[in-house]
């Protein structure tokens, strides 16, 4: 029973060390971080923090990493219920109006007008398309930080091997059938999409939009547009892929197994997101080449990322840290460098006319094509339970993937289970009448 | 009849070294993949096979991630830090219910078991607030504390102690050993199979935690290893780095797998030698 004794000891010896530290005079604030891309940028980030605090005195900021963006949502609102708010997170963009519908989230309006501007002129250098995410009812609630969208990658080796043009990739739906199916071999898949939970909805949004569609209504949290002709033919198009044209793998395939198979030489082509073009780049051994998303009806593409909101709860003093500490990492130069180190593009237009920007955008095309592609991309899905309302079309489509669902009956059973999900909210706004 | 149960002897362990071989395969492949160099997406990612020159590339980049030493000690204080007091107050709940009589003793005890019923993600926010009123949130010790009382382990240990014949006791009674004394020197030796398989459970469980730990924890230099882990894993917008992933992998289990296996004898004996048997 020795060790028992030493185990006792060891740990009352070490408690007193592990109590929080006495509060400083300073404002403390929380900031959380989810990190989706690389955990090379939770060092980064960490270091961004620091050279903060060091840069002032009266604000001292504790950044936490937070796992996945799911992770930091839960992690977030524990600790504001908790009494813990943290002043600033990094929020998955489409969680805004969840949160906000939650009561969990600030308006930041206030804060602007303290600053004495506008939420226009607040706005006017952030791109157009990542603004909706930003706003519920007509107030800002976020400030977008990093942001995507989905790329098509190919092959250029396989494109020659095919007798196909590597400088001429797919743009319709139509080419894309034709070019995959040049390239599938007995091993080898001439096209892939990432499947997994919360990549999928998102791929699907970007195929609805690219047949015309909207997915969810821009303006009102209780309407998606599953059981729709644009939603129906995308559904329709991912499973002639697998069973019809034979140019895509039958079942679920995950996001990191997608560009697995990718850079293995496995699959030729695939939809994935910008923030992975610094991931392609360091680790592709073929040349390879994006493009964007191919169109059935339109050019279009949904955005993804984060933005940075701050939580209810907070004091005056822990605001006012918030707000400016917010304001910093989202200035020019930070959001500027940090597209740089992580492949995302920055939602500010003016890191791109400084000299560093231009210089990057020269030495990697790749990084242009994600930017032209801007002026078609559309918000993000966002409604109330995001999650949930997601969820409902994904299970649909991965049962079409897995052969066990036609896309008609999927997209009709996606329909029925959102609008039951999104019931309590549309009863109590927009079927609540006088 | 004796070449058969010669077959049978050889077909039985042929059986055992398949299935050996198949529960093995993600330990072989994650040691295999930890050493490839340059796993993002080779040819032979998947290959059990080492058909490569080895390079500790992958470690070196998972260190450079985070600070793996801290998490090291951080899991370790978080882990045995539970152990300790746990034992401690196990072995006190288990005593109380199993020889001591007092009214309501049956009905507690099964309100202490239905505790176990209880998801642990329930309980994030109610526990969440107790650790923040009690000043221990983003410490180790806020960690800790939810688990100090463990409803397994009273239970684990009612039992065993109950499993005991009353005469050890009495015989030390008899000398004039208080009941403490009679705790310390006769029943808990004799319990020893039972706080050591609890140990097993309870160290690996809160080893491996994640959700918990990430839920108080805030700075870096509190962080465990999990926390660290998770920052490869949860990569989805990225690629995945399979080698590092890997790497990390094996950094987080190796120390619990090296104890096991340094005393897998002693744990075994310890069934084995406690006195009583069946």
């Amino acid at each position: 029973m020795r060790w028992i004794k030493s185990l006792a000891a060891a740990a009352i010896a070490l408690t007193p060390a592990l109590a929080p530290n006495a509060t400083w005079a300073q404002t403390k604030i929380d900031f959380f971080f989810p990190v989706p891309v690389d955990g090379k940028l939770a060092r980064e980030m960490t270091r961004l923090v620091k050279v903060y605090n060091d840069s002032q005195k009266e604000v001292a900021v504790t950044a936490a990493y937070t796992g996945s963006y799911d992770d930091t949502k839960l992690k977030a609102q524990a600790a504001a219920n908790a009494g813990k708010p943290p002043a600033v997170v990094l929020m998955s963009a489409n969680f805004v109006l969840d949160l906000k519908l939650a009561g969990d989230i600030v308006s930041l309006e206030p804060m602007l007008k303290a600053d004495g501007t506008t939420r226009a002129k607040f706005l006017d250098d952030f791109w157009p398309a990542v603004q909706p995410n930003a706003i519920v009812d007509g107030e800002l609630y976020a400030i977008p930080y990093q942001n995507s969208t989905p790329l098509l990658y190919y092959n250029k080796e396989h494109f020659k091997e095919a007798g196909l043009d590597p400088e001429k990739p797919p743009q319709t739906w139509a080419q894309l059938v034709d070019a995959a199916k040049k390239l599938t071999k007995p091993d080898r898949m001439g096209f892939g999409l990432p499947e997994g939970y919360d990549y999928m909805g998102w791929i699907m949004e970007a195929l609805s939009m690219s047949n015309g569609g909207r997915y969810f209504n821009e303006e009102y949290g209780g309407e998606v547009y599953y059981d729709t002709p644009s939603m129906l033919g995308a559904a329709q198009f991912v499973e002639d892929l697998v069973f019809k044209h034979k140019v895509m793998t039958q079942g679920v395939v995950e996001g990191p197994a997608l560009s697995t198979n990718f850079l293995a030489g496995k699959v030729s082509m695939m939809l994935l997101s910008t923030g992975s073009l610094s991931f392609v780049r360091e680790n592709m051994k073929q040349p390879f080449g994006v493009a964007f998303v191919p169109k059935n009806v339109r050019n279009a593409v949904p955005i993804g990322g984060g933005s940075l909101v701050m939580f209810k709860g907070l004091n005056d003093e822990q605001k006012a840290a918030g707000w400016k500490f917010a304001k910093w990492l989202s200035s020019t130069e930070n959001l500027g460098a940090w597209s740089r180190f992580t492949g995302y593009f920055s939602p500010r237009k003016s890191p791109y006319d400084t000299p560093e920007m231009k210089d990057f955008m020269a030495k990697n095309p790749e990084a242009k094509v994600a930017l032209d592609q801007l002026p078609y991309a559309k918000p993000w899905f966002a409604t109330y339970q995001t999650v949930a309302v997601r969820k409902a079309l994904e299970d649909e489509i991965q049962a079409v993937l897995n052969g066990k669902k036609k896309a008609p009956q999927a997209v009709k059973d996606a329909q029925k289970s959102a609008d039951a999900l999104m019931k309590p909210y549309v009863d109590q706004t927009a079927l609540k009448l006088p | 009849m004796r070449p058969d149960v010669k077959r049978t002897g050889l077909v039985v362990a042929l059986l055992m070294a398949i299935t050996t071989f198949l529960w093995s395969t993600p330990f072989l492949w994650t040691l295999v993949a930890s050493f490839r160099p340059e796993t993002a997406g080779g040819i032979g990612m998947a290959s059990l096979v080492p058909d490569f020159t080895p390079t500790v590339e992958n470690f070196r980049n998972a260190f450079e991630s985070g600070d793996f030493v801290v998490y090291y000690i951080n899991t370790a204080i978080v882990a045995f830090g539970i152990l300790a007091v746990q034992i401690v107050t196990i072995s006190l709940a288990g005593y109380a219910f199993a020889r001591l009589s007092f009214p309501g003793r049956e009905l507690i005890f099964y309100v202490f078991l239905l505790q176990l019923m209880l998801v642990p993600p329930i309980l994030i926010v109610p526990n969440l607030r107790t650790i923040v009123d009690l000043g221990l949130y983003g410490s180790l010790l806020g960690v800790m504390a939810p688990y100090f009382a463990s409803a397994f382990g009273t239970f684990l240990m009612r039992q065993t102690f109950r499993q005991i014949p009353r005469d050890f006791e009495e015989a030390a009674v008899i000398d004039g050993a208080h009941w403490w004394q009679s705790l310390w020197h006769v029943l808990l030796p004799m319990a020893k199979p039972g706080l050591v398989a609890f140990s097993l459970v309870s160290l690996m469980a809160h080893w491996n935690e994640f959700l918990w730990p990430l839920m108080v924890l805030n700075e870096p230099r509190t962080h465990t290893l999990t926390i660290g882990l998770a920052m490869f894993a949860l990569s989805t917008e990225g690629g995945r780095e399979w080698g590092l992933l890997a790497a990390g992998t094996l950094l987080v289990m190796a120390p619990l797998l090296l104890l096991f296996a340094i005393f897998q004898r002693q744990f075994i004996n310890s069934f084995m030698f406690s006195g009583l048997k069946g």
